[in-house]
């Protein structure tokens, strides 16, 4: 909302207070002035001029070289301008103006060999409007010599303020000057109705009836005829221009100057255009076609409020008129319309139509329904002032009786209760007062409150609390720093998610962050995925059902910088659809992951070490060491599967009992071309929730070992299809509680040595017990009991023997 | 014989002199400490001496031997190491071998330290799922229906009933429906904004709230807590004040402003050359909020806030776009 010094002027005097305390004072008060145009100092070094001789420029055809009078001297000032001529009254820029909007400031120059002491200006360099075909002209009898601020009338401050979705009232000029008037407990001046009336009754020549009074609670109309349309004044046009409107005509300017003014959205019909002479408040007509002021035909339905003629629809309620009643140039009589809507029944309506206007923005923040005939009877007087119309006596005012105003009861203990401090009640009194509250009665403990109409957001106690506070002041508030609430512990439910982050950096990983909203067609393949309804776009049109895509989406993106070695996770939610449709939470399923994903080199080659790419092996490690420190490992279990499943080449899955914890593996060809991927990816996604923390279980210490270990090696040659997992899990099976740990040493393959389909896989086997030194002799035939069970078993062959 | 015992000692003091190497340490042994040096011929003329004198020579002799022992070994310590140290064999500037180093995100990182000055002053840490009910997301939180205060957050449908959160403010309605007062606790999360991706804005981003609520909870602690975030963040010497807003959820409800860090407060582009820079919105719950979760607003004070984490971190490393933040270009996840 843009608010002008000058009219605000009008309504408290702010005349000795400087424009950096009010802009400071509104923020601080609530309403946010988010920028300050001081026109002022917009056009400081900017005068009006008298072209005293124009002639062509010696070197440039189409440059003239003129003497103009500043009223203090003659300058020289080269134009480009083809409308400038001697006698004209011109905008000059003197040397050290700064051409608004831009960083040019006007300087002494020459122009193809001609001295030039400053510009002619064109409106658009002035930023009065686009209009840059020639040099603005002012008008005859300006004096030379005078600022352009005062001459144009843009003498004058402007002030743009973020209004909050809770303060209608502040989308006006009086609205905001109630809130200064409130801060500097200074009267707010009001401007009374002097207007003539004709003798003429409005009664005799226009009618109006509201049919949906829940929609439409007060209709107030005025009449005013034999208006000349014509443009406004120069002050009403500048007023609208600086506020950001666009001036049209005097009607219409009225109309949105009020609107400006007071906050109430008016609209002039063409009295000679309503059938019947006549207003029907009502709803629409199903499917009905209606044209309104921006031509546009638009399609009714029976919930929209309209407004009609005896005959047809006229307009949509606080939204826009029709083009069938429009103030066009012959229109002679006015009818005012100011009204009171319901504010839920013109957004549904702006937001079907999809049309929102400076009327339907007001409506639907609620309006003043104490002030529809106020605003009617001042547009009605500019009017008779400045379109030469007569208004006629009376007014079609209907109100309907439940529209009350409420009363509030304000404890002034409550006060300091929510605040932390004391107000004094006078003082609270004083400023609800100022505010334009009615304090209906008041005692030592509690004031009785009415609530007057334009403030629609108060309905309650703490309304008035903030209102007493924002005027009093937050900086007033003290700032404690002292708590007394009982003892209670803090959890911290981001803590496993924390733990297995900073493992996972330990273990050289960069963090991830990827848009959970992906495309359908990579987040289908993990499970059915929710919906967006309104996506921006089909990218991103369900929510992630996996980490993993973001993970490859991820690679893909470095590949392309040139970044080929990636150690990367995230974690973060994923969600699916359990059933058919979302009628409860129970519809989704929402947990927390996490995603590893490698690829490319896990070393590179340097000095002291061999180039190697990350494979399988790697992927399970990390995950083994990770598990290892968030959880209790017993009660893993590992299943791996050599052929395709889902977006895996191969993989692997980790269970926690019967919960699957885990899947992990390399990411098939198929799944990486949706990402452009053409370098090996492996990756895993952990299903955080199934990590069985024990946070409170207490690790009691086992005795370090007392006794020597011995520690035997073998090596067997195998035939290849053998696994590791099945003779590792079989060694401990068949062994007695004297074998600590069994760890493979070596792999080996080669043909030559071998044999074809032959492998050779080397243990260690590590024996102790807590209790006492084993002898060689039971270790030896322990260990020799399970050389000839593996070798007849597996059919291997026990190696260097 | 004594004399030939302190001849023996004064030539040894000469020759150990010269020794710097192992060679002539290994000579200086030879000569008087080996089977057949000095010291050991010493020893078998020892054995012709007259009985009477043999006292005084034995102990003269021991004497010699052990303090010559004594010098070697002392000497032979000193070559030996010396030796080691300046052994040619290892190039110590080779490279390192550094395990690799992993790397949280920015917006993990700028959390976790916003999250931890909370933690310290006894707030819980608690989340909420990113799909919710328009109930908790809006309706709970004293946003009327169609009222325009919904047209504060472009919002994400799934249906009628659910959305994407447009705030993490419905974990507080999840908190105290599940629980008594008092209530402490800090709800990081994600959340979500129907808005087109460009430098400014992203669909989604981070925020945490903050809930305290109790029987006598006042604007006043609420200014002294959000003061002592400020201080612990960004400086003690941080200037702030809190101006008047709106938001459905708190009555009254206000702003913190800081003064911004990049100009100092003289007013640049990144402040918009107000020399301030909004930070955080809070304010005190308001009583319908109350009543949704069952709590009695009569008895019942609470003030709540939130910070957008994006903001603050972009802010913090002079980062421009948004986007930079989910490209997940390593280059730029490394830097920090």
């Amino acid at each position: 909302m843009k608010i002008v010094l000058s009219w605000l002027n009008e309504f408290i005097d702010l005349s000795d207070i400087s424009v950096e305390t009010i802009t400071n004072d509104l923020t601080m008060a609530g309403l946010e002035v988010e920028s300050v145009t001081d026109y002022r100092k917009m056009f400081e070094n900017f005068i009006a001029a008298e072209v005293v001789q124009k002639e062509k420029h010696p070197n440039a055809d189409k440059l003239s070289v003129c003497k103009v009078n500043t009223g203090s001297e003659i300058l020289q000032i080269v134009c480009g301008a083809p409308n400038v001529a001697a006698g004209q009254k011109v905008a000059l820029a003197c040397e050290g103006a700064t051409v608004p909007d831009t960083d040019f400031v006007i300087k002494k120059t020459k122009l193809r060999g001609e001295l030039s002491q400053g510009m002619i200006c064109s409106e658009a360099e002035l930023g009065l409007s686009n209009d840059h075909s020639g040099i603005m002209v002012l008008p005859e009898g300006t004096v030379a010599g005078k600022p352009l601020a005062e001459v144009i009338g843009y003498n004058d401050v402007v002030f743009e303020i973020g209004i909050t979705p809770n303060r209608p009232d502040a989308l006006s000029h009086i609205g905001v000057a109630r809130d200064l008037s409130a801060l500097y407990s200074r009267p707010l001046k009001k401007k009374e109705i002097t207007v003539a009336r004709s003798p003429e009754k409005i009664e005799d020549v226009a009618a109006v009836e509201i049919i949906d009074k829940d929609n439409c609670p007060r209709y107030s109309a005025v009449v005013v005829r034999n208006v000349t349309i014509g443009e406004s004044p120069v002050w009403m046009k500048n007023r609208l221009k600086m506020a950001g409107m666009r001036p049209i005509n005097n009607i219409v300017d009225i109309t949105n100057y009020i609107m400006l003014e007071l906050g109430q959205p008016l609209h002039a019909f063409d009295l000679d255009n309503l059938a019947g002479k006549k207003i029907i408040v009502d709803r629409a007509t199903e499917g009905l076609k209606f044209t309104t002021l921006d031509s546009v035909e638009r399609k009714l339905k029976s919930s929209v409020l309209m407004i009609k003629d005896g005959e047809k629809d006229v307009a949509i309620a606080g939204v826009m008129g029709g083009e069938n009643s429009e103030v066009v140039p012959a229109t002679k009589n006015i009818l005012i319309e100011s009204a009171y809507f319901n504010a839920t029944s013109v957004r549904r309506s702006a937001r079907y139509f999809g049309l929102s206007t400076e009327a339907s923005y007001r409506f639907e923040r609620g309006t003043n329904h104490e002030g529809t005939l106020y605003a009617a009877l001042r547009a009605a007087e500019l009017m008779a002032e400045y379109a030469g119309g007569e208004v006629l006596s009376g007014e079609l005012d209907i109100v309907s009786p439940k529209l009350e105003l409420k009363t509030t009861e304000l404890r002034f203990s409550r006060i300091a209760r929510i605040l932390g401090y004391e107000i004094k009640s006078e003082w609270v009194l004083t400023i609800l007062k100022n505010l334009g509250m009615n304090i209906k009665s008041a005692d030592e403990e509690k004031a009785l409150v009415e609530i007057p109409g334009f403030r629609p957001d108060i309905e309650r106690e703490i309304d008035l609390i903030e209102e007493v506070a924002r005027i009093n002041g937050y900086n007033s508030i003290p700032s404690v720093d002292r708590v007394t609430s009982p003892l209670k512990s803090a959890v911290d439910e981001m803590e496993l998610q924390n733990k297995i982050r900073n493992t996972l950096i330990g273990y050289g990983f960069n963090e991830i962050m990827n848009n959970s909203l992906q495309a359908e067609d990579v987040s289908r393949v993990f499970a059915e995925p929710v919906a967006v309804m309104n996506p921006l776009n089909a990218e991103m049109s369900v929510l992630r059902t996996s980490l993993i895509p973001g993970g490859l989406a991820t690679v893909a993106h470095n590949l392309h910088n040139g970044e080929k070695n990636l150690r990367i996770f995230e974690t973060g939610h994923i969600i699916s659809k359990v059933g058919d449709q979302i009628k409860s939470f129970d519809n989704i399923s929402e947990q927390i992951a996490a995603c590893l994903t490698i690829s490319g080199k896990v070393s590179e080659k340097t000095w002291s070490s061999e180039e190697r790419e990350f494979d399988f092996h790697d992927l399970k490690g990390y995950l083994n060491s990770l598990f290892e420190s968030t959880m209790d490992i017993n009660v893993l279990r590992y299943s791996y599967h050599n052929e395709e499943r889902g977006i895996w080449q191969y993989s692997g899955e980790i269970f926690a009992g019967d919960h699957l914890l885990c899947t992990f593996g390399q990411v098939k060809d198929s799944y990486l071309q949706k990402f452009d991927i053409k370098q090996v990816v492996f990756s895993a996604e952990i299903f955080v929730n199934c990590i069985k923390r024990n946070l409170d279980k207490v690790k009691k210490y086992s005795p370090v070992l007392k006794y020597p270990k011995i520690v035997r090696d073998m090596a067997f040659v195998f035939d290849s299809g053998v696994k590791y997992g099945d003779i590792a899990d079989y060694i401990r099976k068949n062994s007695s509680p004297l074998l600590k740990s069994v760890s493979l040493f070596d792999r080996y393959e080669n043909p030559k040595t071998l044999g074809d389909g032959k492998i050779s896989l080397a243990f260690t086997l590590e024996f102790y017990d807590n209790e006492r030194t084993l002898t060689e002799e039971e270790v030896e035939r322990e260990f020799s009991g399970l050389i000839n069970k593996i070798t007849k078993n597996f059919n291997a062959v026990l190696r260097g023997n | 014989m004594l004399n030939k015992i302190n001849d023996a000692k004064e030539k040894f003091l000469q020759n150990i002199e010269k020794v710097d190497s192992a060679k002539l340490l290994e000579e200086l042994r030879i000569k008087f400490l080996s089977r057949n040096g000095i010291v050991s011929m010493l020893f078998e003329e020892f054995k012709s001496v007259p009985s009477q004198e043999k006292r005084a020579i034995g102990q003269g002799l021991n004497a010699l031997r052990q303090e010559l022992q004594a010098k070697y070994e002392a000497l032979k310590t000193r070559i030996e190491s010396k030796g080691k140290a300046s052994a040619p064999e290892i190039d110590l500037t080779l490279p390192g071998r550094a395990p690799a180093q992993g790397t949280a995100h920015l917006i993990t990182q700028t959390m976790n330290e916003i999250i931890s000055i909370f933690k310290k002053i006894g707030f819980s840490v608690i989340t909420g799922p990113e799909i919710e009910s328009d109930r908790n997301n809006f309706g709970a939180l004293n946003f009327p229906e169609d009222h325009p205060a919904r047209d504060m957050q472009d919002t994400f449908f799934i249906n009628r009933d659910f959305l994407l959160r447009t705030h993490t403010s419905p974990v507080q309605v999840r908190i105290m429906e599940s629980q008594e007062p008092p209530v402490r606790a800090i709800m990081p999360g994600r959340v979500y904004r129907n808005e087109a991706i460009n430098s400014r804005s992203y669909c989604m981003f981070h925020q945490i709230e903050g809930l305290f609520v109790d029987e006598n909870v006042t604007f006043a602690e609420l200014k002294g807590t959000l003061v002592h975030f400020a201080k612990e963040f960004y400086g003690n010497n941080v200037k702030y004040k809190f101006r008047p807003s709106y938001f459905p959820f708190t009555e009254p409800s206000a702003e913190m402003d800081i003064t911004c860090f990049i100009c100092g407060g003289k007013g640049c582009r990144v402040c918009k050359h107000s020399g301030w820079l909004e930070i955080l919105g809070c304010g005190m719950v308001d009583p319908n909020v109350f009543t949704s979760v069952g709590y009695d607003p009569e008895e019942i004070t609470g003030y709540a806030f939130g910070m957008g984490i994006e903001r603050i971190a972009m802010l913090k490393h002079d980062i421009k776009d948004i986007r930079l933040l989910f490209e997940n270009d390593v280059r730029f996840l490394k830097q920090f």
